[in-house]
């Protein structure tokens, strides 16, 4: 009895919460949205902001909004694709749109652009083109590229500072950048405390140093290289690179830095390293009180190219194959805000992200020199091609083969031919099954 | 007659009631196991990238994998190399636990719940804490066994981060849930008649003939158990290595289970993930059909049998 008087007390509580859930979507087409601010992160409350002001500022559609954490976005997304259960609109990499479009599950959005006869129609002149190719396929659009990431250098001028060398001293030739970071290395009693710089360490790969030489992992019909003299250059050179310490001193530092889960230079136990524009968000979140500047990455000596990795995520539109074209209107009506130079400024703040927006960006940063530094970069920055037979294969499938080359299980050549020989034999049953 | 046709309506009756109470759980066996495991016998004869649809290939997963892929090997014998180690050591980690836990002491109900805790510890969080008591530079282990580096003049072991120790590194590791067979050993002891034990002394066996000739054979049916099971478990073994190892160094912790991930998730190679998802079922049920014929000569099954 008592049980069924305490449903019937809470009965109407809990129709008015679902009429007011109700009140909010109440003839409104509702679409759905993921990105990377979950609830209880530090972004979560501003991404929160940017999409109720798209709702609040009109009466047709709503749009849910739902953050996963970085790490279970990927997994997340991927299988929702698969299964046919995506968001309509969801965030991704850019480099392999080329695979989703191709399967079909993606809205093609130069149609959709040029459908639109609005003013606030995305103007694709705000984008730049070295993104915009990776979005193609047969050569329409078929995502857009949603933040620009670059990679740069970043030095401690505290530390700089130690020594009597300021910003003007910043190397930029590879030889420099060994040269100068031998002052700043600190050991004591066998342990390294500090490094000035290891080409392995932050967000510094292998294919960044290989691209400054004007050399790429693989050639225009997707054969890998690795065969070639450069190569064994640029691996020797990141290998000999710290080689006065010795393997077991080099990992104990590694490790140290790991096991704590610190990032060596937000704790200034290096004195340079190479990392994207969210370094420099998470010492400004951590409340890091040293004085540090952003540079170009060095270059070879002989013809360096300056270029690095810019990575970046694209922003989707998913065919989940219901034939909504309410849904479908909807979604790119969002996506025309998303992309507007406005909320572009804003996803920057609340995100710490170098947003895609050309002139979104030059305002944003005109009292950032830092980030406009960075942003300068951008122009630089080149992105990984998108291999259908190793989707991987700077990761899962190269890592191996890198690490054992660095920790001196296989020489270099030896590392190179055998990585070279695993990925011929994963072309070899790619195009087997394909 | 009539009393028939009543018993048989009756009968009737019993069993549509136990289909209809039971249809729940083969409705949920059917959709969620039953249907994934016919579709992924499907998928593993076609090309699948997750996106576009499955497209039929016949056996060409299968002849890549089986002659033409170098990774497959090295993650089967790696797997291979970790169930002929982890299945005996924790079998005999079990049953010495077992054998221990066994005699009636004081506080022997809290020693037994201590040894099972692991066993109710999420896998990660365990993962991380070992990566932390194995750390080949400020994990605990070392500091204690430094003394016998010294005395023996040997470097510290690297232990997961050397691809020379790596897989016995995890193999340890899996020792502390051997809580889990113990509990199941300690049960069937409870099951051995004391009269056996009160002849054996009158007989003037030792507490070891007793265990050899009484304890251990009487406890073989569930050795048997844990080793089937051990065996079906340790080819899966997977998380350990992603948590802890990512598979390195070298590739010494890639198990089957984590090459089947990446070719899953990281290839978006569906097709060839269900292939190699069923040459494991092959494996495994080869494994458990001779430990199934070997059952007569090694487990003792009562005086009749």
């Amino acid at each position: 009895m008592k049980k069924l008087l305490m449903l019937l007390m809470l009965l109407p509580a809990i129709l008015m919460v679902a009429a007011c859930e109700n009140q909010d979507t109440k003839d409104k087409v509702v679409i759905d949205f993921w990105h990377m601010s979950p609830v209880g992160s530090p972004t979560f409350s501003k991404m929160r902001a940017i999409v109720n002001e798209f709702n609040n500022s009109q009466d047709k559609y709503f749009v849910k909004g739902t953050g996963f954490s970085f790490w279970d976005y990927w997994d997340k997304i991927s299988l929702a694709i698969s299964a046919r259960t995506a968001p309509d609109l969801g965030l991704s990499t850019i480099d392999d749109v080329y695979g989703r479009a191709k399967g079909g599950v993606l809205y093609n959005i130069s149609e959709m652009i040029a459908a639109d006869t609005s003013e606030n129609n995305i103007d694709l002149d705000e984008f730049r083109e070295s993104q915009k190719q990776f979005a193609r396929y047969e050569g329409d659009l078929y995502a857009l590229p949603f933040t620009s990431t670059a990679r740069v250098l970043y030095y401690n001028l505290d530390i700089l500072a130690e020594k009597g060398f300021t910003e003007a001293d910043v190397p930029t030739t590879w030889s420099e950048l060994k040269t100068f970071a031998k002052h700043f290395d600190v050991v004591e009693g066998g342990d390294i405390q500090r490094l000035g710089f290891d080409p392995t360490y932050g967000n510094a790969t292998y294919h960044g140093w290989l691209w400054q030489t004007g050399e790429d992992f693989f050639d225009e019909d997707l054969n890998p290289t690795l065969n070639t003299e450069t190569h064994e250059f640029v691996l020797q050179w990141i290998k000999d690179f710290n080689s006065e310490f010795s393997r077991a001193q080099l990992q104990t530092f590694g490790e140290s830095n790991n096991m704590l889960g610190i990032d060596p230079f937000a704790a200034e136990r290096v004195a340079m390293i190479v990392n994207d524009d969210g370094l420099n968000q998470k010492i400004v979140d951590a409340g890091g009180t040293f004085n540090y500047g952003v540079a170009p990455i060095p270059i070879p000596d002989e013809d360096g190219i300056r270029v690095n990795w810019g990575s970046g995520f694209s922003i989707e539109l998913y065919d989940n194959g219901k034939n909504d074209l309410a849904r479908k209107e909807a979604s790119f009506e969002f996506l025309k805000y998303l992309m507007s130079e406005e909320t572009q400024i804003k996803l920057a703040e609340a995100n710490g992200w170098i947003m895609s927006h050309i002139s979104a960006m030059e305002k944003y940063t005109a009292d950032k020199p830092l980030l406009a530094k960075i942003l300068v970069e951008v122009d630089y920055a080149m992105d990984k091609v998108y291999v259908p037979y190793a989707p991987s294969w700077h990761g899962n499938d190269w890592q191996p083969f890198y690490t054992e080359a660095l920790e001196g299980k296989k020489t270099v050549k030896q590392a190179l031919a055998d990585a070279r020989a695993h990925y011929i034999q994963k072309k070899q049953n790619w195009e087997a099954t394909n | 007659m009539q009393k028939k046709g009543s018993l048989s309506k009756l009968k009737k009756q019993e069993n549509r009631m136990g289909y209809i109470f039971a249809f729940p759980w083969m409705f949920g066996l059917i959709v969620f196991g039953a249907f994934p495991i016919i579709a992924s016998l499907y998928i593993s004869f076609t090309s699948y990238d997750m996106i576009s649809a499955p497209r039929f290939i016949g056996i060409e997963n299968y002849k890549i994998l089986l002659f033409n892929d170098n990774i497959f090997y090295q993650s089967l014998g790696n797997t291979i190399y970790h169930v002929a180690l982890a299945v005996p050591l924790g079998m005999f980690v079990g049953v010495v636990l077992a054998l221990f836990l066994n005699s009636k002491i004081r506080g022997m109900s809290v020693y037994r719940t201590l040894f099972y805790l692991p066993n109710v510890v999420s896998i990660v969080a365990m993962s991380l804490l070992w990566l932390w008591l194995f750390n080949p530079n400020f994990g605990i282990i070392n500091q204690v066994l430094k003394p016998v580096y010294d005395l023996f003049g040997i470097k510290p072991l690297r232990w997961y981060a050397d691809a020379s120790t790596s897989k016995m590194t995890l193999i340890l590791m899996g020792l502390w849930t051997a809580g889990g067979s113990m509990v199941i050993y300690l049960a069937q002891m409870q099951d051995i008649p004391v009269t056996l034990y009160e002849s054996a002394e009158i007989d003037g066996a030792n507490w070891f003939q007793k265990i050899i000739y009484i304890t251990l054979p009487l406890m073989t049916p569930s050795m048997f158990f844990n080793f089937i099971m051990g065996i079906i478990g340790s080819f899966q073994v997977f998380t350990l290595a992603y948590i802890m190892t990512s598979g390195g160094p070298s590739r010494s912790t890639y198990y089957f289970a984590y090459y089947l991930y990446d070719l899953m998730m990281a290839d978006q190679n569906m097709g060839m993930a269900s292939a190699m998802a069923w040459i494991l079922l092959v494996i495994v049920l080869v494994f458990t059909m001779i430990a199934l014929k070997l059952n007569k000569y090694v487990v003792y099954l009562g005086e009749e049998n």
